[in-house]
C-alpha cells in the first residue's frame, strides 16, 4: 500500500509572486511578507475563570495576557487579543500548539485551533501605512496605534487580526495581519492593487518577525 | 491658430508661461499655458461660445471660474475616457487635451435644436408634466426618446471606463475645508497647537481668492504670505494638505467625504496609479472655511455669452492674465463688484460703464470712474443683446426712469455673495438669514463642524483670518491638543454695502438656472399654479437640480418667489441640502470593487486542484465551488453532472464540501447550549456521536439545519449550511451573549481551519482503507452510521471522519487541517484510482440530495415549519428551545399546510422545472386552487427522469394522486405525481450498510 | 456612524450589524404564546433615544447594547451584553 504526503500548502502559496509588483525603478514603497507554518491558538476564557487563566498563561509565556487590545510578544509566542476573555496565541516549531497549551489550560479556557484557518502576512515600508489607509478603516497614527497595539477588525468586509509588532532597526513600524485562509488570495490581490503605486516587495518566509 | 492667444496678457498671472500645451475644443487648434483651466485658456483664445443650453439651446458662455459653472459644461477626452459634463472652469489644461462642447447639432454655432427657442412659450415649468401625459405607452415609446435625444447633457462614453479608483480612510484631529485665508489661517492655528490637520482644497493651487483678489496680510503682499504660511505647515508633522479634493458630505460621527481627482490633470493615470480617490475623514473638529460664492442677478439676456461674475472676470484677468472681454461694463449692487473694475483698468482693459444699483457711489469710485473715463450709471441692467458672438448692447434702466445703452462685450455682474453653507447644512440645518449681507449663513452646524471666513458671512479679509484662526485654535483645543497656536494673521477689512437686487423686470429671458433653464417667469408661473413652498418649486421647475446643485442660482430663486408671493426670503425658506457638494464619480464610489473584485472571493482549499482539472465554478454566495467536471467528449453539463451521479451511485466519488460553516462549541455547558438552539436534543449525544439537527427562528419557522457532532465532554463540532455559516455564528453569539449568559459556554468559526470533502459511495470504504492507517476499524460495528471520531492516516496526519450521508450513500466525511486540504484532494485521487474514484461538483450533490429527498436551499426557504419538511418530530416536548412556542401557532400546525413532497411528471419524457404551480388536476389555474410549487428538480440519473421537491398542500397524505403542474412563466403545463419525496433506497439500508 | 466598542474604542459604523429594540426580554419557557408573541412580534417604533442590540461581528464578536436617538444618531451609552466577559464573573 502506498504512503502518502501531506504537504502543507500556504493559501498564498498559488497567488504569492516573489519580487517587485507594481511601481519600479525606485525602492518599494510597501514590503509584504507572508509568514507561513505557524501555530495559533485560539484561548476562550471560561465563565469565572479569567483570573485563573491570566495566572496560568503568566506562568506559561512570563508575561500578562493581553485583557485589552494589545498584543504582547513573549519569549517564544505572541499573544494577541481577540475579543474579551480571549486571545490568540501565535508560535512556532509546536512550542504552544494544541497538544500543549491544552493541558496547561485545560478546565479554564476553551482551545481551538486556527493554525490553517488563517494566513498571516506583515507589512512593512515607508508607504505601509498609505497603502493600509486603502484597507483598513482604522487609524494607525504611530501616537495612535503604536507597537503592540492590536485590533479585532474588518477589511474588505471580512474579519482580520491586526497589530503592530516590532519596529524594524531602520525605525519603520511593521504591522501584522491575520486573516482568513479562504479569503486569503482575493485580499492578497486587493493589497497587491492598493499598493501597486507605491512598489511592493513580496516574499514568504518560515520565521515569525 | 495654436500658439496664438489673443487675449493672453503680456504679464501676470499665476500660469507658468514657459510650459505651452497644446489643446483642441471642437476639433480646433489651441494653446494655454501651464496653469491654465479650459475655461481660462478657452478666455485667453478669445472662445466666447462654449456650449448650448439644456431645453432651449441658447447660446452660452462661461459664466464663473469655479465648481458653481452652471454653463461651460464639456465632454472631456474621448473614447472610453470620455467624460461628460466636465466643468471647464474646474478642468486643468494638459498636452493634448481635446474637449467638445454638448448638446448641440450638428454644430455649436449652428444647432438645429435651438428653434426650441421660437416654441419657449411651451416650454415653462411643468412641461414635461403638462404634455406628455397622455396616451401612457406613448411615453416610453416616443415621448422620452425623442425628449432624451433634444434635451438632456453630455454623452456617456457608453464602455467601461479603463482607468483605476480607489478608497481610502484618513483621521486626524481637525478637517479644514477650503484654502482661503480662512481656511489657512485655520491649518496654521490648529497645526501650531500641535494638532493633526487635514485641509481639503478642490483647486489645484492653495489660496482661495487670494489667488485672484490679492490683497496685504501682516504687511506683505497676499503672495507672499501664502507662500510662507504653506512653508511654516510644510514643517509641521501631522499638516496635511490635499488639493484637488473637494469636501463633498457630512456623515454622522465626525465622517466627511472627500473626493481627490488624483490624476484628472493628466491625459491617463500614470501606470498603477488611480484617476481618483474617495476619502472618508474622520475628525474629531471641522472648520468649513468654503468661502462665498458670488450671486447672479436675473435679467433679460443675462445668459448671453460674455456676461459673466464678476468675481469669475477678475479671476480670468488676474489669475490666468486672461481677458474676457475688451470693453467691459460692470453691474454690481455691492461695493465687492467695483473690484473687477480695479482689476480690469490694472490690466489695460476699457471699461464701458458702471450700473451700480445702490443710490450712493463712493467718491473714491466716482474719483477712478473719472480718471479712468467711463460712466457711474445709477440703476441697473434691464437686457444684454447679442448672441453667439457674444454681448453688444447693455440696456439700462437709469433710477427715475431713463434708459441708457452702453455698448461693451463683456459685462461683470455681482449680485452680492452667498456663503457656501452647503456642508454645515447636511444634517438637516437651515440657514438663517442675515440682512446686512442679504445672504443666508449657518444656523449651527453637525457636532463638531463650525464656519469661518466668508463661509460664515464674513467678508472681510480681516475677519476671514481671524475668524478662521479661531476656529483652528479652538477646534486644535476641543481635539485635545494644548499647544500654543501663537498670533494669528492680521490684514484689513474692505468696505461691504449692498443693496439686495434679484431680478430686474424687462422683455426677454431672464434666467434664474442657466444649466437647467429655468426662467424667473418660470418661477412666476409656478408660484400662480401653486407650486409655492420652496421644495415644491424646485421640482416643479427643477430649479437647483442640475450637476450645479444650484449654488449660484437657489437664492435668487427664492428671492424671486418671495417676491411674487409677497413673503420675506426667510419665511420662504431653503429647500434640504444634501450632499454631494459635487458631482463625484460613481466608479470613484465603488472604487477597488469593480468586475472581478466586486466582492472578495473565498476559495476552497482544493480550489487549484479543481481548476486543474477544468472544473466549472459556479458562485455561492463570496465562494467559488466546483459544480461540474466535464470531460472530453461530454456535449454538456447534463451529461457531466449524470456521470458524476452515476460514479458516486457504482463506486465512489468524493466533493469538496468545505464551505459549510463549522462552529466550535465548547464548555461545561456546550450541551444545554445546543439543546436551547436546536429544536431536538443534544446534550444526550455521545461522544463520538453526530447527530443532525433544526434549528428555527424565534418565530418557528426553520432557521438551518446541519450536522452536529460531539467529540469531547465539553466540545461539539457544529455546522451550517454554506450560505447560512455567517448569519448563524451572529445568531449563536447572540443566544450565548444576550439570551443565555448564564451558560458556560465559547464559540469559535472554525470553518477555515478545516479542510472537508464527502465520500461517497458502495466503494467509499475501499478507498478510506487506502487512506487511513490499517489499525483504524471503519467496519460497520466499529464505525457505525452517525460515528465521528478522530483516525490516523497513512503518511502521518490525523484527520477527523464522521460517518454521514447526504446522498444516501455509504459515504464519510473527512476533514484535515485546511493546508493539508490540497494533499488530501490529491491523496483521496491517487488512493481512489483503483476504484475510479470520482470527482463530483455542487451539481451531482444537489441531484443526489434531491434523489434522497433532503432538503436544501429552496425548501429551507424561511417560511416552512419543521413539519412542513416532515421533521415535524424532532421537535423536542422535553425542553425549550427558540422558536417552540412560535411554531405551535394555529396557522403553523394546521392541516392544509404545504408540506414537501415528492414530485414526477407522469410522463416519464417531461421535464420538469422549479417554480411551476401545482393546482388539482381538472382545475382551471388561477389564485383560488393554487396548492404550491415545485422547489427543487433534477434529471435523476438513477430513475431516468426528471424528478423534483415541492412545497403542496397536504401533500403527504396524497401521495399516489395526480395533480396538474402549472408554468405560466414558461408557457408549460403537465401532469405530475405526487409521490414519497425520498425517491432513492427509502429504507435507507445503503447509507447504513 | 462611528461606534465606541467597549472593548474595541471607536470604530466605523460598516463593523457592527443592527438588530434592533434591546428592550423586549425573551419571556420564560411557561410564559405562553402571547407573551413569545409580544416577544417576537411587537416593537416600538420610536423617533427619539431607544435601547437597540447591535453585533460587533468585524470587530471582538460583542453584541452591544446601544442607546441612540434615532432622530440625531447620537449615541449617548455602548453597554456589553449580559453574556459578555462571563470569564470575569465573581472575579
Amino acid at each position: 500500500m502506498a504512503e502518502f504526503s501531506w504537504s502543507s500548502h500556504s493559501p498564498l502559496e498559488h497567488a504569492l509572486a516573489t519580487g517587485v509588483h507594481g511601481l519600479r525603478g525606485t525602492e518599494a514603497g510597501v514590503s509584504l511578507t507572508e509568514i507561513r507554518n505557524f501555530d495559533l491558538i485560539q484561548v476562550m476564557a471560561r465563565r469565572g475563570k479569567w483570573a485563573e487563566l491570566a495566572r496560568a498563561a503568566k506562568t506559561r509565556f512570563e508575561v500578562a495576557a493581553p485583557d485589552g487590545p494589545n498584543a504582547v510578544q513573549a519569549k517564544d509566542a505572541t499573544l494577541i487579543w481577540s475579543g474579551p476573555d480571549q486571545f490568540l496565541v501565535l508560535s512556532k516549531d509546536g512550542n504552544h500548539a494544541m497538544n500543549t497549551l491544552a493541558p496547561a489550560f485545560s478546565g479554564l479556557a476553551s482551545l481551538s485551533d486556527q493554525s490553517h484557518a488563517r494566513a498571516l502576512i506583515s507589512i512593512s515600508g515607508a508607504k505601509a501605512r498609505s497603502m493600509l489607509a486603502k484597507l483598513s478603516s482604522l487609524d494607525l497614527h504611530p501616537a495612535v496605534f503604536p507597537v503592540g497595539a492590536a485590533a479585532a477588525t474588518s477589511i474588505d468586509h471580512t474579519s482580520a487580526t491586526l497589530w503592530r509588532g516590532g519596529d524594524q532597526p531602520d525605525g519603520q513600524a511593521v504591522f501584522n495581519l491575520l486573516v482568513f485562509a479562504t479569503f486569503a488570495e482575493s485580499l492578497w490581490h486587493t493589497m497587491l492593487d492598493a499598493g501597486a503605486e507605491y512598489g511592493i516587495d513580496i516574499r514568504y518566509s518560515e520565521e515569525l518577525a | 491658430m495654436a500658439g496664438v492667444q489673443a487675449n493672453r496678457l503680456a504679464n501676470g498671472g499665476l500660469i507658468d508661461r514657459s510650459v505651452s500645451l497644446n489643446f483642441r475644443f471642437d476639433g480646433k487648434s489651441f494653446s494655454g499655458f501651464q496653469g491654465d483651466t479650459l475655461a481660462s485658456a478657452l478666455v485667453a483664445n478669445g472662445v466666447k461660445l462654449v456650449g448650448r443650453s439644456f431645453k432651449y439651446h441658447r447660446p452660452r458662455g462661461i459664466l464663473t471660474a469655479g465648481s458653481e459653472e452652471p454653463n461651460a459644461l464639456v465632454e472631456l477626452r474621448n473614447g472610453a475616457r470620455r467624460e461628460p459634463n466636465t466643468k471647464a472652469t474646474t478642468a486643468e489644461l494638459y498636452e493634448g487635451l481635446e474637449a467638445a462642447s454638448q448638446n448641440r447639432w450638428p454644430s455649436l454655432r449652428h444647432d438645429f435644436m435651438s428653434v426650441n427657442q421660437l416654441f419657449a412659450p411651451i416650454f415653462v415649468a411643468g412641461f414635461y408634466y403638462k404634455t406628455f401625459m397622455w396616451p401612457a405607452k406613448f411615453w416610453e415609446a416616443i415621448y422620452e426618446p425623442a425628449i432624451r435625444r433634444a434635451a438632456g447633457l453630455g454623452r456617456a462614453a457608453g464602455v467601461a471606463d479603463p482607468d483605476h479608483y480607489d478608497k481610502a480612510w484618513a483621521h486626524c484631529d481637525v478637517l479644514i475645508a477650503g484654502s482661503g485665508p480662512a481656511g489657512l489661517a485655520a491649518a496654521l492655528a490648529a497645526g501650531r497647537s500641535g494638532a493633526r490637520v487635514i485641509l481639503c482644497e478642490e483647486d489645484f493651487a492653495l489660496g482661495g481668492r487670494l489667488l485672484s483678489d490679492g490683497g496685504t496680510i501682516d504687511g506683505m503682499p497676499a503672495a507672499e504670505w501664502i507662500s510662507r504660511t504653506l512653508a511654516e505647515l510644510a514643517a509641521l508633522p501631522d499638516v496635511r494638505l490635499m488639493t484637488r479634493t473637494t469636501l463633498f458630505g457630512v456623515y454622522d460621527g465626525g465622517t466627511y467625504g472627500a473626493i481627490e481627482r488624483v490624476n484628472d490633470h493628466l491625459p491617463s493615470p500614470p501606470e498603477h496609479q488611480v484617476r481618483q480617490r474617495l476619502w472618508r475623514i474622520v475628525a474629531k473638529r471641522c472648520v468649513v472655511a468654503a468661502g462665498a460664492i458670488e450671486r447672479p442677478i436675473v435679467f433679460a439676456g443675462n445668459d448671453t455669452p460674455g456676461v459673466m461674475m464678476a468675481s469669475a472676470m477678475r479671476t480670468y484677468v488676474a489669475r490666468y492674465a486672461a481677458t474676457p472681454a475688451k470693453r467691459v461694463a460692470l453691474f454690481t449692487n455691492n461695493e465687492d463688484g467695483w473690484r473687477t473694475v480695479e482689476t480690469a483698468l490694472g490690466a489695460g482693459l476699457q471699461i464701458a460703464a458702471v450700473v451700480d444699483a445702490r443710490p450712493d457711489v463712493s467718491a473714491a469710485h466716482r474719483s477712478l470712474a473719472s480718471k479712468g473715463g467711463f460712466p457711474v450709471l445709477n440703476g441697473s441692467v434691464s437686457a444684454v443683446d447679442g448672441g453667439k458672438d457674444g454681448a453688444r448692447k447693455i440696456s439700462v434702466s437709469l433710477t427715475g426712469g431713463a434708459r441708457a445703452e452702453v455698448e461693451a462685450d463683456g459685462l461683470a455682474v455681482s449680485g452680492g455673495w452667498n456663503p457656501a453653507v452647503a456642508l454645515t447644512s447636511y444634517h438637516r440645518g437651515r440657514p438663517k438669514w442675515q440682512d446686512d449681507i442679504a445672504a443666508f449663513v449657518p444656523d449651527g452646524a453637525p457636532p463638531g463642524m463650525v464656519a469661518a471666513g466668508a463661509a460664515n458671512g464674513a467678508f472681510g479679509l480681516g475677519a476671514c483670518l481671524g475668524q478662521g484662526f479661531a476656529a483652528g485654535a479652538q477646534a486644535a483645543r476641543d481635539a485635545g491638543r494644548s499647544g500654543k497656536a501663537g498670533s494669528a494673521p492680521v490684514a484689513e477689512d474692505g468696505a461691504f454695502s449692498l443693496t439686495p437686487l434679484w431680478h430686474v423686470a424687462g422683455k426677454g429671458k431672464a434666467f434664474v438656472d442657466q444649466q437647467h433653464d429655468v426662467t424667473a417667469s418660470d418661477i412666476e408661473l409656478a408660484q400662480r399654479e401653486g407650486f409655492e413652498s420652496v421644495e415644491h418649486l424646485k421640482r416643479y421647475t427643477t430649479l437647483g437640480m442640475a450637476t450645479d446643485q444650484g449654488k449660484g442660482s437657489n437664492v435668487a430663486g427664492l428671492a424671486i418667489m418671495a417676491a411674487v408671493s409677497g413673503k420675506s426670503i426667510p419665511e420662504t425658506g431653503t429647500t434640504i441640502y444634501r450632499p454631494p457638494y459635487v458631482p463625484v464619480a460613481i466608479g470613484a464610489f465603488a472604487g477597488h470593487h469593480r468586475d472581478k473584485n466586486f466582492h472578495a472571493t473565498r476559495l476552497t482549499p482544493s480550489h487549484h486542484w479543481a481548476a486543474e482539472q477544468g472544473a466549472i465554478f459556479v458562485d455561492t454566495g463570496l465562494w467559488k465551488r466546483a459544480q461540474w467536471y466535464p470531460r472530453a467528449g461530454e456535449k454538456d453539463w447534463l451529461e457531466s453532472v449524470t456521470r458524476e451521479v452515476k460514479a458516486v451511485r457504482s463506486g465512489v466519488g468524493f466533493c469538496d464540501v468545505s464551505t459549510l460553516g463549522k462552529i466550535d462549541v465548547h464548555g461545561p455547558d456546550a450541551g444545554a447550549f445546543l439543546d436551547r438552539v436546536y429544536i431536538n436534543t443534544f446534550s444526550n449525544l455521545a461522544v463520538g456521536k453526530a447527530r443532525y439537527g433544526l434549528m428555527l427562528r424565534e418565530d418557528g419557522m426553520v432557521y438551518d439545519d446541519g450536522t452536529t457532532s460531539r467529540l469531547a465532554e465539553d466540545h461539539y463540532f457544529l455546522t451550517t449550511t454554506t450560505a447560512k455559516a455567517g448569519p448563524v455564528m451572529q445568531h449563536l453569539e447572540f443566544c450565548r451573549q444576550v439570551l443565555f449568559p448564564e451558560l458556560d459556554v465559547q464559540l469559535t468559526s472554525v470553518s477555515d481551519q478545516w479542510a472537508q470533502f464527502s465520500i461517497a459511495g458502495p466503494m467509499t470504504r475501499d478507498l478510506l482503507r487506502e487512506l487511513v492507517d490499517p489499525a483504524e476499524d471503519l467496519s460497520n460495528e466499529g464505525f457505525p452510521f452517525m460515528g465521528a471520531r478522530e483516525v490516523a492516516l497513512r503518511g502521518g496526519i490525523k484527520a477527523r471522519l464522521f460517518r454521514i450521508s447526504f446522498s444516501g450513500e455509504m459515504a464519510f466525511e473527512i476533514s484535515v487541517p485546511a493546508r493539508h486540504g490540497d494533499a488530501l484532494v490529491r491523496n483521496l485521487t491517487q488512493a481512489g484510482a483503483p476504484f475510479g474514484v470520482t470527482p463530483y461538483g455542487t451539481e451531482a450533490l444537489g441531484v443526489m440530495r434531491i434523489e434522497k429527498g433532503h432538503v436544501a436551499g429552496p425548501e429551507l426557504s424561511g417560511t416552512t415549519t419543521a413539519a412542513d419538511l416532515g421533521l415535524g418530530k424532532m421537535m423536542s416536548t422535553k425542553k425549550d428551545f427558540i422558536g417552540r412556542v412560535m411554531a405551535g401557532r394555529e396557522a403553523l400546525v394546521a392541516a392544509d399546510r404545504q408540506v414537501v413532497v415528492g414530485i414526477k411528471p407522469t410522463d416519464k419524457a417531461s421535464r420538469l422545472r422549479s417554480g411551476a404551480h401545482i393546482i388539482p388536476k381538472g382545475e382551471t389555474p388561477g389564485p383560488g386552487n393554487d396548492q404550491g410549487y415545485v422547489t427543487s428538480i433534477c434529471f435523476s440519473p438513477t430513475l431516468d427522469q426528471w424528478i423534483g421537491l415541492g412545497l403542496v398542500e397536504r401533500g403527504r397524505e396524497r401521495i399516489g394522486e395526480i395533480v396538474h403542474a402549472h408554468d405560466p412563466l414558461r408557457g408549460e403545463e403537465y401532469d405530475v405525481e405526487l409521490c414519497n419525496p425520498v425517491f432513492y433506497d427509502p429504507e435507507g439500508g445503503r447509507q447504513r450498510g | 456612524m462611528r461606534i465606541v466598542c467597549p472593548f474595541c474604542g471607536e470604530r466605523e459604523l460598516g463593523e457592527f450589524t443592527y438588530l434592533g429594540d434591546a428592550k423586549p426580554q425573551r419571556p420564560a419557557a411557561d410564559a405562553g404564546e402571547d407573551a413569545v408573541y409580544d416577544y417576537v412580534y411587537l416593537r416600538d417604533n420610536v423617533a427619539g433615544v431607544m435601547s437597540e442590540h447591535w453585533y460587533h461581528g468585524g470587530g471582538c464578536r460583542s453584541w452591544l447594547k446601544i442607546t441612540r436617538n434615532t432622530l440625531t444618531h447620537e449615541i449617548s451609552s455602548v453597554e456589553p451584553a449580559a453574556g459578555v466577559g462571563a470569564a470575569k464573573v465573581g472575579v
